[in-house]
């Protein structure tokens, strides 16, 4: 069969190329949206914390403890999607660990164990035994992210 | 056939640019897991194939065999355990032999292997050997790499059908905010959908060879990946949207098929009246 002409492939490659483009700056701001609405969880979580009278006291009565007690919301997000956690913490110790929010591109089932890993383990650094690499990153980050605004300063 | 010879065969081009990608990959990402589980994908390819063609008295294509297992090494996440990715191997094998019209495969193996593996061992498909966690730039790999691919087997409007169809319709998806069209406009998905429109799509015998053909079998490809995207999201649109592609390729080989056959009859029959009349 005769080949394709050149110039219809450049053509067509061309006009694809212009779609793909209007496509990507079209869904700029929804790309953007998915982090910073995790950022703005987690901060709002962290300013509520230490804003209401009871977070001041809760400080000043935890002065000797690692963490303070409390439910802490943490993400962790990267090319395939993201995982947002709520860690709960009383006297220095990882109480519960819920996963909020799943948005990864793969399924939730591969994480399903990973919170019971956390309260057997006490630490985010669970063990990554399925292969499913991004969503164990992903939500070793969430738990990480928690755990650190729990810390006391 | 000497090296030379074989590497200017479709064939040859599609192994030696996978092989490429598997060394650039492997350098980009500094691990070495994804071509151990290319070696163990190939092996296990080449001993399910040997058997079945012995049980069967077959004859072997030794190149997409090892093609195969390449797709497999270079979609599944390196971090895939062994047994899986030869799990993965195995049945893609199997679909090569089983799933066939006239002796050729209905459905791109490589994509049933990846896409049953995603529910019966959970894979997680990172298509990390189409550069999904490098630099945006190295992209250029790919469309290097693809177009001289869709060159050498004559599928240009295939490739071109199903990327103007497939991005038209994420870019009404992203005006429409329906979905997640911004994740498949950028990496790593992007990645996965040019090297899946390359090398998978454009895969011969489970293709179309009329450009007319060609041409509805993109959309086709497209419009249902599109689909199931917009629904369902995941990892599996890609090889859902081929598989209807290679359905539709099979019936076209099967009504054309049924087209000869009964041109041919017809002429017997016109022959043997012809020389019956002849011998009155």
């Amino acid at each position: 069969m005769k080949k394709v002409d050149k110039k219809w492939v450049l053509l067509c490659s061309t006009a694809i190329a212009a779609v793909y483009s209007a496509g990507y700056y079209t869904t700029e701001s929804q790309a953007a949206v998915q982090p910073i609405q995790q950022h703005i969880v987690s901060n709002l979580q962290k300013n509520n914390d230490s804003l209401n009278g009871t977070g001041k006291k809760v400080v000043n009565s935890q002065k000797n403890k690692l963490y303070k007690d409390g439910t802490f919301t943490g993400s962790g997000w990267n090319r395939r999607g993201s995982i947002g956690v709520q860690v709960t913490i009383k006297n220095d110790k990882i109480k519960d660990v819920e996963i909020s929010d799943f948005a990864m591109h793969y399924s939730e089932s591969d994480v399903v164990g990973l919170p019971d890993e956390v309260l057997k383990k006490q630490n985010a650094q669970v063990m990554n035994v399925s292969g499913a690499t991004y969503s164990t990153q992903a939500f070793q980050d969430a738990v990480q992210e928690a755990l650190d605004q729990a810390r006391n300063a | 056939m000497t090296i030379q010879k074989w590497i200017k065969t479709p064939k040859g081009y599609v192994t030696a640019t996978l092989v490429s990608y598997l060394i650039i990959a492997s350098i980009g990402s500094k691990n070495i897991m994804g071509v151990k589980n290319g070696i163990i994908a190939i092996c296990l390819a080449f001993v399910v194939d040997f058997l079945y063609c012995r049980m069967k008295n077959r004859k072997s294509s030794k190149d997409s065999t090892v093609i195969t297992g390449l797709f497999i090494s270079l979609i599944l996440s390196f971090t895939t355990p062994w047994q899986i990715v030869a799990g993965t191997a195995v049945i893609a094998i199997l679909s090569k032999h089983l799933l066939v019209y006239k002796k050729k495969p209905i459905f791109n193996p490589a994509a049933v292997g990846l896409l049953l593996s995603i529910f019966i061992f959970q894979t997680g498909q990172s298509w990390w050997g189409a550069f999904g966690d490098l630099p945006a730039w190295t992209i250029i790999f790919l469309v290097i790499g693809g177009y001289l691919i869709t060159d050498r087997v004559n599928k240009f409007p295939q490739v071109l059908s199903f990327l103007g169809t497939f991005f038209v319709l994420l870019l009404l998806m992203g005006m429409l905010n329906v979905g997640n069209a911004a994740d498949a406009f950028r990496p790593p998905f992007i990645n996965a959908t040019l090297f899946f429109s390359f090398f998978m799509l454009t895969d011969p015998p489970t293709s179309p060879a009329k450009y007319k053909n060609q041409v509805l079998f993109g959309i086709l490809s497209a419009v249902s990946g599109v689909l199931v995207y917009g629904i369902f999201g995941g990892l599996t649109y890609l090889f859902i949207g081929l598989f209807i592609g290679n359905i539709y390729s099979y019936l076209q080989k099967r009504s054309s098929s049924k087209a000869t056959v009964l041109t041919q009859n017809v002429k017997t029959q016109y022959q043997t009246r012809t020389s019956r009349n002849a011998c009155r």
